[in-house]
């Protein structure tokens, strides 16, 4: 019994269509999965003092060259080795090339004075001026405790 | 032969109506769990090489730091030493910057003595907002 025209003609569902929802989900995963860089020096073997006054550091990642201290005095940048007084060689030719380096000092906690006051005293032969002491956030509290 | 009819009429295949769940679930997983190092500490600018500058002995808040972890604070010309704890020296600055504004803090630290010793006293200074910080060997 059509009295006028008005069938329903259209037949489109009205979901949203899931059955790519997967295809998308495991897309994102391996676009984070590809686009996530680790730091690719391996872990040394250094405890890092806690400070309070700890700040966040604003340079970009490619700014940022890693020395570590260890506790016996051994300097490393970029996974090698190398004894103190070459560290200006080093760290020279990567200033040149980019300005506005920061040395990031991770020094193990029981490391001699000496042996950061040499590689201190490396770094402004080579120019590199702004450090950072790699410190851990310590809170009043815990302070208090100790 | 009706005892012999087929009875699992289960499905083959495996059901993928969940699938976006798991991966969505894998997703989430993975964003929570990834901690990226983002570097931290105490900021520094070491004066270049060579660089020689006079400051007047009178504006110099001396540190020492020994092996042992105490501290020996000198102020400017007075030949008086005071052997303080570390986290006494945020203090001792306020006072002392308070008094005179073009205050440097030397921080000399003995050899031997354990880098977080230094630190220490270094974050005292950073928390009470001193920004000419010297730091050197005591010899």
């Amino acid at each position: 019994m059509m009295q006028g025209g008005f069938k329903r003609k259209s037949k489109a569902a009205s979901e949203i269509p899931s059955s790519s929802l997967a295809d998308m989900a495991f897309l994102l995963l391996i676009f984070f999965m590809v686009s996530t860089t680790f730091r690719k020096e391996k872990k040394r073997d250094v405890t890092i003092p806690a400070a309070e006054a700890t700040r966040k550091l604003d340079s970009p990642r490619k700014d940022v060259v890693h020395l570590f201290i260890e506790r016996d005095g051994g300097v490393y940048i970029n996974d090698v080795h190398y004894p103190i007084d070459q560290v200006h060689q080093v760290i020279g030719p990567m200033y040149a090339e980019n300005q506005a380096l920061v040395v990031v000092i991770r020094a193990d906690e029981d490391v001699q004075y000496q042996w950061v006051d040499a590689v201190q005293k490396q770094l402004q032969q080579a120019n590199a001026v702004r450090v950072t002491f790699y410190t851990n956030v310590e809170h009043r509290m815990t302070r208090e405790r100790r | 032969m009706a005892l012999m009819r087929k009875k699992n009429r289960q499905s083959a295949e495996i059901p993928t109506a969940s699938m976006a769940d798991i991966a969505f679930l894998l997703l989430v997983f993975f964003l929570v769990t990834t901690v990226f190092d983002e570097e931290k500490g105490l900021a520094i600018v070491l004066p270049e090489a060579q660089e020689q500058v006079q400051v007047s002995q009178k504006n110099i808040l001396h540190i020492v730091v020994q092996e042992d972890g105490l501290v020996r604070v000198k102020r400017g010309e007075s030949p008086a030493e005071q052997t303080v704890r570390s986290n006494e020296i945020g203090s001792i600055w306020r006072l002392e910057f308070a008094k005179n504004d073009k205050l440097i803090a030397a921080v000399k630290t003995a050899p031997g003595a354990p880098y977080k010793f230094m630190i220490d006293v270094l974050d005292q200074l950073q928390d009470a907002k001193a920004d000419k910080i010297s730091l050197q060997i005591l010899e």
